[in-house]
């Protein structure tokens, strides 16, 4: 899940933004027609599916962003670890560069994950690690493990664009007492992903997100619940974000402090060369 | 403003003598602190000092504030790093004290001649920074590194008298005399071109400067020495000494390095030339190839270190990094959990003439406290660089607070 669907929601409608302008991204869905369906009906429900994941992007746009996030993370047992990140980010929906940095526990700090979102392709991404004064890309095939110990994994920490999915509309259903709509989102063949399909709940009142899961074949394996929903700079952002893994029953609570959007940024701050800065 | 630091206390069980070193019980202690100032965007100072002790003299006992770290032993409080960055649009100059990595491999990384390392402990080593000043212009994938080091910094060697210094058979009845170290003057210069595409990583560099590990010169004392540190108990009463210096040779070398990921592994793969106008330097190239992945919660890393002579003139180095040639090195780790995870790492010369196996365990506990147990064990024959070592299989225990 991209680290926008993570942290903003959805802002204001602007439905007179040019559609040309608009570079579809986020963490989108829907699979192919079921046979069963009329053609048209099914069409039709692709369609709205879309139009809603577009419709929750556009809310979210913004230049820039930045907050400071604490990761709680809970295993089977329920003992806690506790890390803490700063995230910024530049541009928007496939376009954006963010860089990652965690500021504790003191054993990890200064660790960067530099991400570079494409429209077209998934993300590339970069690991500074200080104590060995070194970067090391994270390869695709490995975006599928655990980011440092939590139950985010690599590839949820990256933006996808919407055109890199297939989405089909399932129904209606509420989710902590907000209607939503139920979209089943599958990557397209060209898109490299862990997750064989993925659910997404979207707020009927808000276009945000409220809750998405991620499947393996037919498994459920993870399992993002977005609360605290909070209008920041006209932005709808879900303050608390947790993720469950449902395989090995820890989860990993992310809070957002200080959440800023269009903060001014340089571009030459989300480069391999400035993650070295610490 | 940020920091980081620790302080770490380590102790190292040697269960064997060794013929040079008695000590089987050797502990230490570091503490580190780090602070990093952002006064403008485009500028930021790093600074870190170090402040050492231990039980066996591989740290010096002088009260004094070391910054060039070209010492035999290690100095007792050091500027670790003290450097400027500074930057704007696509263009990075860091100038000080500093930390330059260059290569991809993890093994055996043949193109980081800016890196020099502390080898007291020949198989848990640190790296050491240098003084320059590196400059960096990146434009899209591309980047270009000038690295300028005017003053040469060593790595550190054993000790002479403790025992990863391993005397050969034939010298064990003399008296061996530290002589220091020649270290060279002159500037140090490397360029390094990277591309960063979407399908695989490539840089090609090229170093004028010096080996930072040196060649060993062995010779007789040219007059009665005096009093001298002998490494031999049951030497006879007036042997000739031989006095042992260290010599850094002049090199160049043309490197390369590359990442391709691939839909299983990524290949890392790393070589460089090094040629010497020295006459009692070899050249030869070093490379490495290895695979990468990570499933789950395991890294896995193996590959091969290899090596070519192309020119043997030298008689007797200490080259760590030659010395893993010819070995297939492989590393597993494990995540536990978020504070637990173990690992094992090998390396194996494939004539079969040395062996190194370490086993790991570390555990995390609370915010600040780490521990980390480790076993290694060092097997092969007399003459084979690992296996010269086999009287130094260990264990090691390692408490450190983080701040």
């Amino acid at each position: 899940m991209s680290r926008r669907t993570i942290i903003t929601m959805s802002r204001r409608p602007r439905r007179s933004r040019r559609l040309a302008l608009y570079k579809p991204c986020i963490l989108i869905f829907v699979s192919f027609v079921s046979s069963w369906f009329v053609p048209s009906s099914a069409l039709h429900a692709a369609e709205d599916a879309r139009r809603i994941v577009d419709e929750a992007q556009k809310r979210t746009d913004a230049k820039s962003q930045r907050y400071e996030g604490l990761l709680q993370v809970f295993d089977a047992k329920g003992r806690i670890s506790d890390k803490q990140w700063s995230f910024e980010r530049i541009g928007s929906h496939g376009q954006s560069r963010s860089v990652l940095r965690f500021t504790a526990p003191a054993e990890v700090k200064g660790v960067a994950l530099l991400v570079v979102n494409h429209p077209d392709r998934a993300s590339d991404q970069w690991m500074w690690r200080p104590a060995i004064e070194r970067d090391t890309r994270v390869a695709l095939q490995d975006r599928s493990t655990r980011f440092f110990g939590t139950d985010f994994s690599f590839e949820d920490l990256e933006e996808r664009d919407v055109n890199q999915y297939d989405y089909e509309l399932l129904g209606d259903e509420t989710i902590d007492n907000a209607p939503c709509w139920k979209i089943q989102s599958t990557p397209k063949e060209t898109k490299s992903s862990q997750y064989t399909r993925s659910i997404v709940w979207v707020r009927k009142d808000t276009y945000a997100f409220a809750r998405i899961e991620n499947f393996i074949k037919d498994r459920a394996v993870r399992q993002l619940t977005y609360s605290r929903l909070e209008n920041v700079q006209g932005i709808w952002t879900a303050r608390q974000l947790e993720m469950l893994d449902l395989r090995r029953g820890s989860r990993t609570r992310l809070t957002l402090e200080k959440l800023q959007y269009n903060v001014p940024m340089n571009e030459s701050d989300f480069t391999l060369e400035a993650i070295r800065r610490q | 403003m940020s920091q980081r630091g620790f302080v770490e206390a380590r102790g190292f069980l040697f269960p064997q003598d060794a013929p040079n070193d008695p000590v089987n019980l050797v502990a230490d202690v570091l503490a580190r602190e780090e602070v990093f100032v952002k006064p403008a965007p485009w500028i930021q100072f790093a600074a870190g000092l170090d402040a050492r002790a231990d039980t066996h003299g591989q740290t010096e006992r002088v009260w004094r504030l070391d910054f060039a770290d070209r010492g035999a032993r290690r100095p007792a409080f050091s500027v670790r790093r003290l450097s400027a960055t500074m930057h704007a649009r696509h263009v990075t100059v860091d100038a000080g004290k500093q930390f330059i990595r260059w290569g991809k491999t993890d093994i055996l990384t043949p193109t980081d001649h800016f890196a020099p390392r502390d080898f007291l402990n020949v198989v848990d080593s640190d790296l050491i920074a240098v003084t320059g000043v590196r400059g960096a212009v990146q434009a899209r994938s591309e980047t270009v590194e000038v690295v300028i080091v005017p003053r040469f910094t060593p790595s550190r060697v054993p000790l002479l008298d403790q025992r990863w210094t391993v005397v050969p058979p034939e010298a064990t009845m003399l008296p061996l005399a530290d002589g220091g170290a020649v270290l060279p003057e002159g500037t140090q210069t490397g360029v390094r071109w990277s591309h960063t595409g979407d399908a695989y990583e490539l840089s090609l560099s090229y170093f004028d400067g010096f080996n930072h590990l040196p060649n060993i010169e062995a010779a007789p004392a040219p007059v009665a020495p005096g009093p001298i540190p002998s490494t031999c108990a049951a030497c006879p009463s007036s042997p000739p000494a031989i006095v042992i210096t260290r010599v850094y040779p002049s090199i160049t070398s043309y490197g390369a390095d590359t990442a391709v990921p691939t839909r299983w592994f990524t290949i890392k793969g790393e070589a460089a030339y090094f040629g010497s106008s020295s006459p009692a330097t070899d050249e030869y190239v070093l490379y490495v190839v290895q695979l990468e992945r990570q499933t789950g919660e395991w890294l896995l890393v193996a590959g091969y270190a290899g090596e070519i002579v192309t020119e043997r003139r030298a008689v007797l180095t200490f080259a760590p990094d030659r010395g893993l040639a010819r070995s297939i090195v492989a590393r597993a780790s494990y995540t536990i959990d978020p504070n637990r995870s173990a690992a094992i790492e090998t390396a194996i010369h494939q004539d079969g003439g040395g062996a190194y196996i370490k086993a790991e365990y570390s555990q995390a506990r609370g915010q600040h406290w780490r521990t980390t147990a480790a076993a290694v064990v060092i097997a092969g024959e007399a003459d084979d660089f690992l296996g010269q070592y086999r009287r130094n299989s260990h264990l090691s225990l390692t408490l450190r607070y983080s701040f």
